[in-house]
């Protein structure tokens, strides 16, 4: 009975789809059209370089667009899987059967998985067999198993997530313009990501190692997305968001109330004991009550500074970083201490983590995640290198990374790096609001929560810890610098 | 059947329903009326399991809406105020589809979507796509929607809206016919007469609360006060004459130059006592009726005794349904306007 009504619930929403020539001429352009487009601008292309090598290298990349592009468009079917049958008036009925919550999710979930894939499949094995036959030579030198396993399970890994997060998007919005809006939340990372990709497969041979590595990034992504829309769909939610409406008054009360006074989310805000400000309880009770209620997002902040020193690693072992050589060759090098280092660093710090948690709430946190693990890929690319070049990680001398981590990260990464992870939490609590509300709360408050939340934790904990660690960087770190390197 | 307890509702820090306590027997037929946002469907939401209540508890055929969310699905039959249904497909394949979420087998689902099409004059459409049909087939797709499993509890929002008389009719019809089959149905409408036809008990709502409940006699009778007779006489008389006979009797109410209105409480004992008078007098009476109260003039006098009381909001003002009868003379006759002496 579970798995008749998700499959009934599927069949139904197919049916519909299958039906729609809206959905289905467009669907078919991108499909079968597309890649004839490709194929005959390939062939333009070698007659224009003139060096079918050179073209060959694009095939993966055109193969991986025209599995992408359709389900980019088939995500609109999955952002209506909810919010249009609200606006439809069938979705009461359909939430009074006999059915539980994750059944109905799974459902509309499912039957929104289908037509990306299919298109995609479709798509794909329609390219490859048009170039089989029209370019054999540029088959041949373009693709390989191992390429199109890849490409496959990019381009599977990447509809799961886009068609898991719209429809998470469709749950929680309550008109189609509102889910349209925020598809670009969706596809914005994913097209971020293609370009990631195409870069990758251009590249050197090393790039499709890396591309490897992307597809459990992906399934971890979008089991997390399935895991979250399931956790957070409820028939309850989704009629209360009738009663919602937009008043900038009740949005601003609602965001001082969240600031002036911690209380867990999911707490309404008419149940707050309407208490003001107070930094010394702040310090006292609220933020040691956030930091327990914050263990999720610290855990993957801590989660993403170990992948960014196992990544900064595997990088100094087997790939050459221009730009990461850099920091290498001026190993020794002291900048001029002063209050003016300190004052750029400074800056600089509060740009990068204004920037990537205020903006981590339209890319499901993607960017605070990406800061540790970057910061931390920096300081284990040049320590790797450094061993790699016969540096002891035990004794101090010139190659040594004991005595790189000791002079440039040590005195004010003691205190910067803490406060990096701790407010990459804050911007991944950010980026998961919209996704997994919690109980009591709807996807509004919720953003509005973790905004309050951030901005005492800014002003209060990070801004003072990324001054501390500035003029530590400033005026004191040159100096450790040249002690120990004698510059 | 259906047991609410105290029943209240808030989204967020806004209260859909305040304090709702009902009682539907099996068999029975309550209607639930009350302005636009007086909490009716979010209260069928409760009931239906769709939405938890928060605070209070509610049983449907003894099983809590809570507890029991989706038992409860399954032996109720809703009906939304919307139809809502999915224009591409065709009504058997529409009812095939809810069928099989309640969990009917094909052939069951067939049998009974025949046997319902049949029933409300639809089966001559089954193979047209629904997006074709007009809006009252529309509706009664929607009701047969929230029959395909035959519950024992329906909850039926406006199941007449936007139905020609004919359609209006049949569906009237078949909740007659369901009643008789003892179903227990809860109708929220803003059809007066609808409720008044087929109700057996009114619960008036206003502001998420119950403030009036009882059959329409009982409502009459605790709203507008005793029944209203009116004495007709066969030419114009003198009222110094008639007033003294009944003054003792009844409470004069009004008086014209060949009538009088009062109002009794034991009419079988009164009325025979005054004729026996008034024909002792040689005054020729004509007629004597009983005067008819509408459920109309009960609904608007509890709102307005409700908005009198002060909390009266001009958003919520009911939105009465077309198809109630302008007043008569004899229906609106003034209960209290006209003095004796007139």
């Amino acid at each position: 009975m579970y798995w008749t009504s998700v499959r009934t619930i599927a069949q139904r929403e197919l049916n519909e789809t299958m039906s729609d020539w809206r959905v289905l001429a467009p669907t078919f352009i991108l499909t079968f059209c597309l890649p004839l487009v490709l194929i005959a601008a390939t062939q333009v292309a070698v007659d224009f370089i003139d060096t079918e090598g050179t073209v060959a290298q694009l095939v993966p990349f055109v193969m991986m667009l025209v599995g992408f592009i359709p389900t980019s468009f088939s995500i609109i079917t999955a952002l209506e899987a909810f919010v249009g049958e609200r606006e439809r008036n069938s979705l009461e009925s359909l939430l009074a059967m006999p059915i539980s919550d994750t059944q109905l999710y799974l459902g509309k979930l499912i039957s929104s998985l289908f037509p990306p894939l299919f298109s995609a499949f479709m798509g794909m094995c329609f390219f490859t067999v048009m170039l089989r036959i029209t370019a054999p030579d540029l088959f041949a030198m373009g693709l390989n198993f191992r390429y199109v396993t890849i490409i496959l399970m990019l381009i599977t890994t990447k509809a799961v997530v886009m068609v898991a997060g719209a429809v998470i998007i469709s749950s929680h919005t309550t008109s189609i313009r509102a889910a349209n809006l925020l598809a670009s939340f969706v596809l914005l990372p994913t097209t971020a990501l293609v370009q990631v990709e195409g870069i990758l497969m251009l590249g050197s041979g090393g790039g499709w190692r890396v591309l490897q590595l992307i597809v459990p990034f992906l399934i971890i992504v979008a089991v997390a997305l399935i895991r979250t829309g399931m956790g957070a769909f409820n028939r309850e939610e989704i009629l209360s968001r009738e009663h919602e409406e937009l008043s900038w008054k009740n949005i601003v009360k609602t965001f001082l109330t969240f600031l002036r006074e911690y209380r867990p989310a999911g707490i309404q805000p008419d149940q707050y004991q309407g208490l003001s400000f107070s930094a010394r309880r702040f310090y006292r009770y609220e933020m040691p009550a956030l930091l327990r209620e914050y263990r999720l997002p610290i855990l993957i902040a801590a989660i993403a500074a170990l992948s960014g020193i196992v990544a900064g690693g595997y990088i100094g072992q087997y790939y050459n970083v221009p730009i990461l050589n850099f920091y290498l060759e001026n190993i020794g090098t002291s900048p001029e201490p002063g209050f003016f280092l300190s004052l750029y660093i400074f800056g600089n710090n509060i740009r990068v983590s204004l920037l990537s948690n205020i903006l981590s709430l339209f890319v499901f946190g993607v960017f605070a995640f990406l800061v540790p693990a970057i910061a931390f890929a920096q300081v284990s690319f040049v320590a790797n290198m450094l061993h790699q070049r016969g540096g002891s990680w035990f004794a101090f001398d010139t190659d040594s990374p004991l005595q790189f981590l000791t002079a440039y990260v040590l005195p004010h990464g003691i205190i910067e790096l803490p406060i990096a992870i701790l407010g990459a939490a804050m911007g991944i609590r950010i980026g998961a609001s919209l996704l997994s509300p919690p109980p009591g709360f709807t996807v509004g408050q919720n953003v509005l929560w973790a905004f309050a939340q951030y901005c005492k934790v800014w002003l209060f904990i990070l801004l003072p810890g990324f001054l501390l660690g500035s003029l530590i960087e400033g005026l004191i770190t040159p100096h450790i610098i040249s002690t120990l390197y004698g510059g | 059947m259906i047991e609410a307890s105290h029943l209240q509702k808030m989204f967020g820090s806004f209260q859909a329903v305040h304090d709702i306590s009902l009682q539907v027997d099996d068999g029975e037929v309550v209607a639930l009326l009350g302005p636009n946002g007086a909490g009716k469907t979010t209260t069928v939401r409760m009931l239906a399991a769709i939405l938890k209540p928060t605070h209070g508890y509610a049983r449907i055929a003894g099983l809590d809406v809570v507890e029991n969310a989706q038992e409860v699905r399954k032996v109720v039959g809703l009906l939304t105020e919307f139809p809502g249904l999915y224009h591409r497909m065709r009504p058997v394949e529409y009812l095939q589809f809810f069928g099989s979420l309640q969990g009917l087998d094909n052939a069951t689902c067939l049998q009974r979507s025949e046997q319902l099409l049949k029933r409300f004059d639809l089966w001559h459409a089954r193979g047209k796509r629904i997006d074709s049909f007009s809006k009252g087939m529309k509706q009664k797709v929607a009701l047969i929607r929230a029959l395909i499993h035959d519950p024992p509890v329906l909850y039926l929002d406006e199941p007449t809206t936007a139905m020609d008389p004919h359609s209006a009719r049949t569906v009237r019809d078949a909740i007659a016919e369901l009643r008789e089959a003892h179903r227990t149905i809860l109708l929220t409408t803003h059809n007066l007469i609808e409720a008044e036809t087929l109700a057996d008990r009114i619960v008036i709502v206003r502001g998420g609360q119950i403030i009036a409940e009882g059959t329409i006699d009982q409502l009459t009778r605790q709203l507008l006060g005793d029944p209203v007779w009116e004495l007709r006489f066969a030419f114009a008389v003198d009222s110094t004459e008639v007033s003294p006979l009944l003054e003792n009797l009844v409470q004069i109410e009004a008086t014209g130059s060949d009538w009088v209105q009062y109002r009794c409480t034991e009419a079988h004992l009164i009325n025979p006592q005054l004729l026996t008078r008034l024909a002792a007098k040689h005054l020729p009476v004509l007629s004597l009726t009983q005067l008819s109260r509408s459920l109309e003039e009960i609904y608007l006098r509890t709102i307005v005794d409700e908005a009198e009381r002060g909390t009266w909001d001009d958003q919520t003002q009911p939105a009465l349904d077309t198809e109630i009868p302008s007043p008569t003379a004899s229906s609106t006759a003034p209960l209290a306007a006209i003095s004796p002496e007139e």
